[in-house]
């Protein structure tokens, strides 16, 4: 029964908070906020999760204003996120909540944005650089995805020790380079000496390029034990390629994956281990931070500690992996086993 | 002694020389590289995407290009597999039936627009690619197929050998795909019918005056090349099963690549079906092999790619031209020797 949750990061944030004897801001409900919800692209299950999330914070909040879901096509992600932003600034919309796929080339209209008065709030991804971006609100801390995802590599690679690769998203994707990073950052612990972490490829968030590039890494490595990816997309086609391959005694799967795409690979054990934060959650918070922010009830300055609703309170911190950045750190995140991801894919 | 072989063949004799050319190369860089696993590798790979590209050399021959096939195939893997989730008992062979059809569909529309209205091709599948791709977008709601909603023979048919040699297994998938080309090579060489798209792309003009009607021919072409791509759609899903909004983004570029260095004159009117697999596989070659090269970061692979890619059609160029000319001049030269002889019978 391994079922552990890291909420020690999102406890001590709790605590510094009431330290700080800061009064708790509390969201003033029944104003009119114009809030446009931007995912990477539109159409994959993480993203309308986390807009069914907005959506409960929205009626919860009674927002006479509008909660408007929209994002680019996915061949069109990197210029229509831009595209979007800079018409939501000029429609005058309140906030943009933004889960950035276009790295450091939408800051320029992010501060646009903020110049015009439309606060731009990331979510999931941040703005690299952190310019134009009022706080990023972050679901888990990305120094302890990388901890974890070894902590996993580990358990499932075993003490004989091993070698394992990385099947990633895009090679610009932010966050996915972060927890990458934050992962080469864990294993320098000498108790992950035995593990080895040979390559990493990138299967662009596609199935197809995902499947493709894990069984070349298969037949780059005879000795790889497991393929660790950090995306929803190329765990399940990491996962299936190894399946189809008859592989799964030979080459597990891990990283971070939907339960109910993963369900059916957990527990004919391809992929004995995988972890994921709730995305509705993510949605919920990231809400209601920017409905706070949009209301002027939270300056966005570090230290402040805020209300949200059903998930309890939270404190704006520094962002410690990006220099500047303001973050809302979320918490916990969940591993999923045979045991309770049954339970979870519901 | 290459005089008496047809053009096209000779193309088709260069083009698998530059193929075994390659494989050689990556044998001698690329330790435990020619086994039994490269074969099938490439081969379900290119099972695909070789059905594309056989579609898109019809659009092609004609002068024309289809740059939505990819998300025709988008669209089809994910309405198939929707209507699969609600009615798992269809016969399979009624399923591909489907496919076929909804590809058709997407394609008559294409053919509807360049052939009846006189619409410049690359222009009217441009929008459609968007169009077809937003469609799935809006129709799916953010949720994704997944391989457990699908009846097992789905999955299982992607896995299924025709039959199997040692470590060296056929797929069926590869099967129908070889069986698809071959009927696809003869219906455009033996057949009238087939012969028209080769008339409308080397002089519409003629083939009017010859009484082939070009919009007719073109509209074909166009269904024939969504039919294919719906095919494709249906092996797409039976290959991945899990199918999200991005499935088969791409895959325009890739066909037209297979077809280009397939030897098809851009400019319609020559080409061979059968080359048109040969570049599909030696795309697919290059693409899968050069992930397995120490020598070439992720970064470059695209970069390196192109180039090859670039490489290949100059090669096949430059040889062909060099060849042609050495026939013409012999052709001259057996042309002035003729009379020669004649004047020394009188």
């Amino acid at each position: 029964m391994k079922l552990f949750s890291v909420s020690a990061l999102a406890l001590g944030a709790a605590l510094a908070g009431s330290v700080a004897f800061a009064d708790t801001i509390m969201a003033e409900k029944g104003k009119a906020v114009n809030m446009v919800l931007l995912p990477k692209f539109l159409g994959i299950l993480p993203f309308d999760q986390a807009n069914r999330g907005a959506e409960e914070a929205h009626k919860e909040l009674g927002n006479t204003g509008t909660l408007l879901y929209t994002g680019p096509t996915p061949e069109n992600s990197v210029a229509g996120q831009i595209e979007i932003l800079t018409t939501a600034t000029s429609q005058g919309q309140n906030v943009v909540m933004l889960s950035n796929n276009a790295g450091d080339q939408i800051a320029p209209a992010a501060e646009a944005a903020q110049a015009a008065g439309t606060k731009v709030v990331t979510w999931d991804s941040p703005i690299p650089s952190g310019k134009g971006e009022s706080l990023f609100v972050a679901q888990v801390d990305f120094g302890s995805i990388g901890t974890v995802m070894a902590d996993m590599a580990l358990s499932i690679i075993g003490p004989d020790g091993g070698e394992f690769a990385v099947l990633s998203a895009t090679p610009d994707a932010a966050n996915q380079n972060a927890w990458i990073a934050a992962m080469v950052e864990a294993l320098k612990d000498p108790k992950y000496a035995k593990i080895k972490l040979v390559d990493t490829v990138y299967g662009d968030d596609q199935s197809e390029v995902s499947y493709n590039r894990a069984l070349a890494l298969v037949d780059k490595y005879p000795d790889l034990k497991l393929i660790m990816a950090p995306t929803t997309v190329g765990i399940q086609a990491a996962a299936k390629a190894m399946q189809d391959e008859g592989l799964c005694d030979k080459v597990k799967v891990s990283g971070l994956g939907l339960p109910a795409e993963m369900v059916s690979y957990t527990l004919n054990g391809c992929a004995p281990e995988f972890a994921l934060w709730s995305f509705v959650d993510l949605g919920y918070l990231t809400y209601y931070t920017s409905y706070l922010l949009a209301t002027g009830a939270l300056k966005g300055e570090v230290g402040e500690t805020f209300n949200a609703g059903r998930m309890g309170d939270f404190t704006i911190e520094e962002d410690p992996g990006r220099a500047g950045a303001k973050r809302v750190l979320m918490g916990p995140f969940t591993v999923y086993t045979k045991d309770n991801v049954e339970a979870a894919a519901k | 002694m290459f005089d008496r072989i047809p053009a096209q063949t000779l193309r088709l004799l260069i083009l698998l020389a530059v193929f075994a050319g390659v494989v050689l190369f990556f044998a001698a860089v690329i330790d435990g590289y020619l086994n039994a696993r490269l074969f099938n590798r490439i081969s379900t790979s290119v099972a695909i995407i070789a059905l594309i590209a056989t579609g898109q050399a019809f659009v092609v021959l004609t002068r024309n290009i289809d740059l939505s096939v990819g998300s025709v195939v988008g669209c089809v893997a994910y309405f198939v597999g929707g209507l699969l989730a609600l009615w798992p008992g269809m016969p399979p062979l009624a399923v591909a039936l489907l496919a076929v059809l909804i590809g058709a569909g997407f394609g008559a529309v294409n053919g509807f627009l360049v052939a009846r209205f006189g619409l410049p091709s690359i222009i009217v599948t441009l929008a459609t690619l968007a169009i077809f791709r937003s469609i799935l977008v809006q129709s799916s709601d953010g949720a994704s197929i997944t391989t457990d909603s699908l009846p097992a023979w789905v999955p299982g048919f992607a896995q299924a050998n025709a039959f199997t040699l040692g470590e060296l297994q056929l797929r069926w998938m590869v099967v129908v795909t070889l069986v698809v080309v071959l009927a696809a090579h003869l219906f455009l060489t033996r057949l009238r019918a087939g012969r028209r798209f080769f008339a409308i792309g080397s002089n519409p003009d003629a083939a009017r005056f010859a009484g082939i009607d070009a919009a007719r021919t073109v509209f074909l072409a166009f269904v024939i090349s969504g039919a294919l791509a719906g095919l494709a759609g249906f092996m797409f899903l039976s290959r991945f099963g899990n199918i999200t909004v991005v499935a088969g983004l791409g895959f325009e570029l890739k066909s037209v690549g297979a077809v280009v260095v397939g030897g098809v004159n851009i400019f319609g009117g020559s080409g061979n079906v059968i080359g048109v697999l040969v570049g599909a596989a030696l795309i697919d070659l290059i693409d899968t092999s050069l992930v397995r090269w120490e020598l070439v970061s992720e970064f470059w692979r695209e970069a390196v790619l192109g180039l090859l890619i670039l490489a290949a059609v100059v090669a096949d160029a430059l040889l062909s031209r060099r060849l042609m000319a050495r026939r013409r001049r012999a052709a001259a030269g057996a042309a002035a020797a003729a009379p020669a002889i004649g004047e020394g019978r009188t």
